[in-house]
């Protein structure tokens, strides 16, 4: 029985990794088609960090991200939240709107709509990656999203799990459009008993 | 939790649903900042005593007294409490905020200490700062102008 993030092993964090991999392949086949761009990704590393930590290594608490966060309950409970820095959102506004913008002061509704939708297709490749290694049966709820500084935003899982960790777990990965490189970051945030459950259906689960 | 007299700024960053908190007693200048996660704490002592209102606030509150605060004289400023994101069909989701401001609010009334401005729900990031010398505070947040406390 694992208790605590903190005591994931090296196999639990290979198996972790191997989902994050599979999905991150989704999610770059998903995106070259609704792009219709040819896209490359890196190897994706899956890290368990403190909250703080997080923040850090992802630019600052101050620093303006959009984000789009799904939950998933069912055989799983947690959340899913897809970090979209200004290249990534570029690369899709140009692709899918031929617009780009300069801040994030500029998005409209319509750069809105189209950003929450390939950040619930992202999260959908992880999940449908998640769900088909494990044969779990995973329900996603509408995406939601927001604007905002990423401190703040990367303490909703830590709010809504906060008396079971302080931990988080972000599989992050380069995706390469037309030789662009672009950090993606997935922070994917099963509540413990859940975690329990995948390692379980994998037959990692010792003792 | 930081402490600071007579000069120099205390600041925290990125307020989501958690919520800073200014106390400040003017006349020996003596200001501190606390930034909280958390509603209560589930045990009398967590390891972090800082995460949670209820223990925070105490803890808070007990230095302050060391170094010679006065509780009548001390006034609060709070800022934070905000739902970062909306989820269709869970209206639960994201509640956290305003149960933080509501219990913050209260263990300050209980302790006798004047909330005197606050900027508190919303939906959006807040970063406070709170200037030792004068107990002024301001919040910064995206896409918005500074705002005076």
């Amino acid at each position: 029985m694992i208790k605590k993030y903190d005591e994931l092993n090296s196999v639990h964090i290979d198996v972790l990794r191997e989902i994050g991999s599979i999905g991150s392949g989704n999610a770059a086949t998903s995106l070259a088609s609704v792009i219709d761009r040819k896209i490359m990704i890196s190897v994706p590393q899956v890290q368990i960090l403190e909250n703080n930590e997080a923040v850090k290594k992802l630019g600052g608490a101050e620093k303006i991200v959009s984000a789009v966060l799904v939950k998933c309950h069912g055989e799983i409970d947690g959340m899913l939240l897809y970090l979209q820095s200004l290249e990534f959102i570029n690369v899709v506004l140009r692709n899918v709107l031929s617009s780009s913008v300069e801040r994030y002061e500029q998005l409209n509704e319509m750069h809105f709509s189209a950003l929450v939708e390939i950040g619930n297709i992202m999260i959908s490749s992880y999940v449908n990656a998640l769900s088909t290694l494990t044969g779990l049966t995973i329900k996603l709820t509408i995406p939601a999203n927001t604007i905002n500084m990423l401190g703040g935003i990367m303490n909703v899982p830590m709010t809504e799990y906060g008396y079971e960790s302080d931990k988080i777990m972000i599989i992050n990965g380069n995706i390469i459009c037309d030789g662009q490189e672009i950090e993606s970051n997935l922070l994917m945030v099963p509540d413990i008993a859940s975690l329990n459950t995948i390692m379980k259906k994998l037959g990692v689960l010792g003792g | 939790m930081k402490m600071q007299r007579r000069e120099g700024k205390l600041i925290t960053y990125a307020l989501g649903s958690c919520i800073g908190i200014c106390l400040y007693d003017p006349q020996i200048k003596l200001a501190s900042m606390i930034h909280i996660m958390l509603p209560e704490s589930s045990s009398p002592k967590p390891d972090n005593v800082f995460k949670y209102a209820d223990t925070a606030i105490d803890e808070t509150l007990r230095k302050m007294d060391v170094f010679g605060a006065v509780r009548r004289r001390m006034y609060a400023k709070i800022a934070g409490g905000a739902k970062m994101f909306n989820v269709v069909g869970d209206s639960n989701f994201g509640n956290i905020g305003e149960r933080n401001v509501q219990t913050v609010v209260a263990i300050l009334q209980k302790n006798g200490i004047t909330i005197k401005s606050r900027d508190v729900g919303g939906s959006i990031a807040r970063t406070l700062l709170l200037d030792a010398e004068t107990g002024e505070a301001v919040v910064r947040s995206f896409n918005q102008p500074e705002k005076k406390l």
